[in-house]
């Protein structure tokens, strides 16, 4: 069992943006992550929580001191929690070759390759650890759990849905990695983590777990910068989840917002249609 | 007792005897009943008893011998015993006079005072025309005591007269006398007849009466004053009566109530109604109801919320008054008729409206609210709609009467409005002419044939080129929200639009209208969410049957759901400036419904 330790606390939009830090004695790394606690002045005192799954490259304070999510939490009562998106420090072996491989890009798979095991398996293991973790230090309601994610993070988000029906009770994304089988990035992590069967990597892929989806109804919302230049660069591939969304019915809404790009500037902009979008699920 | 029968008989009488005995009649006048007849008779019986019973005897001279005194005394006994006789007759009728006299007087007191009695309220009437006949009469008395005073003083001078010379000839022959015997003393009966002749010869007394006993009494015209006395009697010919004005909610649809009153204390036996519709054309004279012997009458099969001139008169014996001034009555409006369809309703308030129901104008209409189960409220309202502030999740019956000065009318045909959500009905005359209607207003449908070209309306209120139709105006703040089914084959527009958007345009395609909008490609379907000609770019997975357009005014935003899926599809910031009618087209054949009156889910209005 993992504890966690306050790193930091700022009084942020009426309520209070703290950062925990967390060890795995399992795995013996540290993972922070952020969670963001709106005040509650009237019922229910519970607060639904709201996991944002970051990108390549990212820790935990991007998302919090760039998305502007506490304002619209802060709204609608949710906790938003999000998590670094690799154990740093652990000193793998060529954990710091790419930006895109190892070290913040963890991929949120269950490596079973070395060297990246042990990094995304603490990613993983936390993922898992951290509803758990949460739940037994703040006032949550546990059945209410939403997740999102951008780049990355939003491929992140797509599969924890999509392999765990019915946890999360709606799911969103920016920009998401929607097919990393098919594009560069994916190959790569893929590849390193997973070895060279691409059948492992199927079970990974947001478009291909779509295609063999039957849990309950998902409500998906996903935007997308149209001069993101990733997109561009066939790194994110929607069209090809919407394909299979549209004949597998399952419910998605795709916007593409005409100038902008992959930052956290696009974040920004759209977070409020993401928590809202998350809110109605929650707190229904 | 008639009046005019017991003195008009009486005044018969009184003709005949002042033939004889205005004599009798005025003394009287003068004295009294009964003692001064007495007195009359005696003091004429005395006049005359001074003659009659002193002279009776003293002219009745002892018989003498002398034939010819004894011839003129009896003469003069003769003249005398006339008069005497004459006088008794005279006396005799007088007193016979004097007694239907007292009679007569008696019996006028009866009538004076039964006559009061019975007729209180014409005494004032009475009296006046008996000041006038009494002034008359006595004017004529006057006139006709002072001729006769004349009359009798002239007599009495003449009698009286007559009587001193009588007298001085009584004198002067009982002094002959006295000389006649003195020389019928002495022997010479030669002188004593010579101077008898002498004597005697002269000194031929008239004894008749110098003056008739008789009165002249001309015949006393009283025709005027039976004139007088005859229209007592007589009723007048009532004045107009005064029609009332119309009094509030005494009339209805087809019939009046009107009312009057008499002028004064008429006396009346029936009233008669006139009336006639004040049209501008028609220029008829009034038709009569039947005559009414009451104040108030009712009239009717008249036409509703018309306006009449009534006007009435008053009949009696003596005649018809004079026609009352017109009154204005007005019939009470029929009702109006409540739009069943075309009325709009949200939580909080409802926008009815309804057609007068009348041909002319009404002064106002009042609307009348009540829940099913309690009682209602009333609002007066002057234009042929309302909005009423209404309260949530009830269920209402709304009904409107008109009216004008003559009352309200019936009550119209009640209008249900539940206040459940928002409900609208469709404005048929916006529709572009190829949509075609359900019975119950709530599905559009877009058919494979054309319609007749005489269903196509030259007019600027429907669509030409936009198969659409608008919906009523929300005219109400806050939220609103209704639901649309469509199948997956219709290419449909949902959305809303300002009151004057282009009907020549595409719903969307200006800045007056906002819409979704659904397009069938032969790969895919593809889904715009329209304003001013531009959508943002969006791919929906599983294509929305059931649409949810959720409207807020205050927030200024409209937004767009899946609603089997409770998803949320598009939200535009809009800020809208004016009152905005829902509207729906078809871009394709098909078919679309409407659902609303219905509660709003929570997702749509976080």
């Amino acid at each position: 069992m993992a504890s966690m330790k306050e790193v930091s606390s700022n009084k942020c939009a009426g309520g209070f943006q703290k950062v925990f830090e967390h060890e795995s004695t399992e795995l013996k790394c540290k993972m922070k992550f952020a969670v963001f606690l709106p005040r509650r002045t009237c019922l229910p005192w519970f607060c639904h929580v709201f996991l944002s799954l970051s990108g390549l490259t990212c820790t935990e304070q991007n998302f919090i001191t760039k998305a502007g999510s506490q304002l619209g939490a802060a709204e609608h009562g949710l906790i938003i929690v999000a998590p670094d998106t690799s154990p740093r420090g652990c000193n793998i072996e060529g954990e710091d070759e790419g930006w895109d491989f190892g070290t913040g890009a963890g991929f949120y798979v269950d490596a079973t390759e070395e060297p990246g095991r042990t990094t995304t398996a603490c990613t993983r293991t936390s993922l898992d650890e951290l509803p758990t973790l949460i739940n037994a230090n703040f006032p949550t309601d546990p059945e209410r759990v939403s997740i999102s994610g951008h780049s990355m993070g939003g491929h992140g988000a797509l599969i924890c849905a999509l392999k765990n029906p019915g946890k999360y009770k709606s799911v969103s994304a920016f920009a998401p990695i929607c097919n990393p089988v098919q594009c560069p990035w994916g190959q790569k992590a893929f590849s390193g983590y997973l070895g060279s069967d691409r059948s492992t990597w199927e079970a990974y892929d947001a478009t291909v777990l779509a295609g063999s989806y039957s849990g309950p109804q998902l409500d998906i919302l996903i935007d997308q910068g149209r001069d993101d230049q990733f997109l561009s660069a066939s790194q994110l591939l929607p069209d090809n989840l919407i394909a299979v969304c549209s004949e597998k019915k399952i419910p998605v809404v795709f916007r593409l917002q005409p100038g902008y790009d992959h930052s956290y500037f696009f974040i920004y902009s759209f977070i409020n249609d993401h928590i809202k979008h998350h809110a109605k699920f929650l707190n229904a | 007792m008639d009046l005019y029968e017991v003195l008009g008989g009486r005044l018969d009488v009184i003709e005949e005897e002042s033939e004889q005995q205005d004599f009798s009649r005025e003394s009287s006048r003068m004295e009294g009943p009964t003692a001064g007849q007495d007195r009359v008779a005696q003091g004429a019986r005395g006049a005359l008893q001074r003659f009659s019973v002193g002279t009776n005897e003293s002219l009745r001279f002892e018989p003498c011998d002398t034939p010819s005194p004894t011839g003129e005394d009896d003469g003069r006994d003769d003249v005398f015993k006339y008069t005497e006789s004459e006088n008794d007759v005279i006396r005799n009728k007088l007193q016979k006079k004097v007694a239907e006299m007292e009679n007569f007087a008696g019996h006028l007191e009866e009538i004076f005072l039964t006559v009061e009695e019975n007729f209180g309220r014409r005494e004032q009437h009475l009296e006046q025309h008996y000041n006038d006949v009494l002034q008359t009469l006595s004017q004529r008395y006057d006139d006709r005591a002072a001729a006769l005073q004349e009359e009798k003083k002239s007599k009495l001078e003449a009698l009286y007269g007559q009587l001193l010379d009588c007298g001085r000839a009584l004198d002067a022959n009982k002094e002959l006398i006295e000389s006649a015997q003195e020389v019928h003393r002495c022997h010479d009966k030669r002188l004593f007849l010579k101077v008898c002749s002498l004597k005697f010869a002269k000194d031929n007394m008239d004894l008749t009466l110098s003056t008739s006993l008789e009165f002249n009494t001309p015949l006393s015209d009283l025709s005027d004053v039976k004139t007088m006395m005859d229209s007592i009697n007589v009723v007048p010919a009532p004045s107009a009566p005064v029609i009332n004005p119309q009094s509030p909610n005494s009339a209805s649809q087809t019939s009046l109530h009107v009312c009057w009153s008499l002028f004064s204390d008429d006396t009346v036996e029936y009233y008669e109604l006139y009336y006639r519709p004040v049209l501008e054309e028609c220029s008829l004279s009034g038709s009569a109801d039947s005559p009414v012997k009451e104040t108030h009458c009712t009239v009717s099969d008249l036409l509703p919320n018309a306006q009449y001139e009534l006007w009435v008169t008053a009949t009696n014996t003596t005649g018809i008054s004079p026609a009352s001034e017109k009154a204005l009555y007005m019939t009470v409006p029929s009702p109006p008729v409540l739009n069943q369809r075309g009325y709009m309703s949200c939580p909080e308030s409802a926008l009815i409206r309804w057609e007068s129901g009348n041909t002319n104008p009404v002064d106002s209409y009042t609307v009348e609210i009540s829940e099913v189960s309690s009682d209602g409220t009333e609002i007066a309202v002057p234009s042929c709609q309302c909005l009423v502030q209404l309260q949530s999740g009830r269920s209402y019956i709304i009904s409107v009467r008109a009216v004008n000065i003559g009352g309200p009318s019936e009550r119209s045909e009640g209008l249900t409005v539940i206040t459940k959500g928002t409900y609208f009905s469709l404005l048929e005359e916006t529709s572009h002419h190829c949509l075609c209607f359900s019975e119950d207003m709530l599905t559009i449908s877009y058919g494979y044939e054309d319609p007749p070209i005489s269903a196509m309306a030259f007019d600027d209120i429907g669509f030409t080129r936009c198969v659409a139709v608008l919906g009523d105006l929300i005219a109400v703040r806050g939220c609103h929200y209704w639901e649309v089914e469509v199948d997956d084959g219709t290419e449909y527009r949902v959305g809303v639009a300002y009151e004057d958007t282009d009907r020549n345009s595409y719903l969307g395609a200006n800045t007056t209208s906002w819409c979704m909008r659904h397009i069938l490609t032969p790969t895919r379907h593809k889904y715009e969410f329209l304003h001013n000609g531009w959508s943002p770019d969006l791919r929906i997975t599983v294509n929305p049957v059931r649409i949810g357009v959720a409207l807020d005014y205050d927030r200024g935003t409209l937004s767009f759901f899946n609603v089997d899926l409770s998803q949320h599809l598009h939200t535009f910031q809009c800020n809208f400036i004016n009152y905005i009618h829902p509207c729906f087209g078809l871009d394709n054949p098909g078919e679309l419904s409407i659902r609303n009156g219905i509660e709003a889910p929570k997702f749509t209005f976080i």
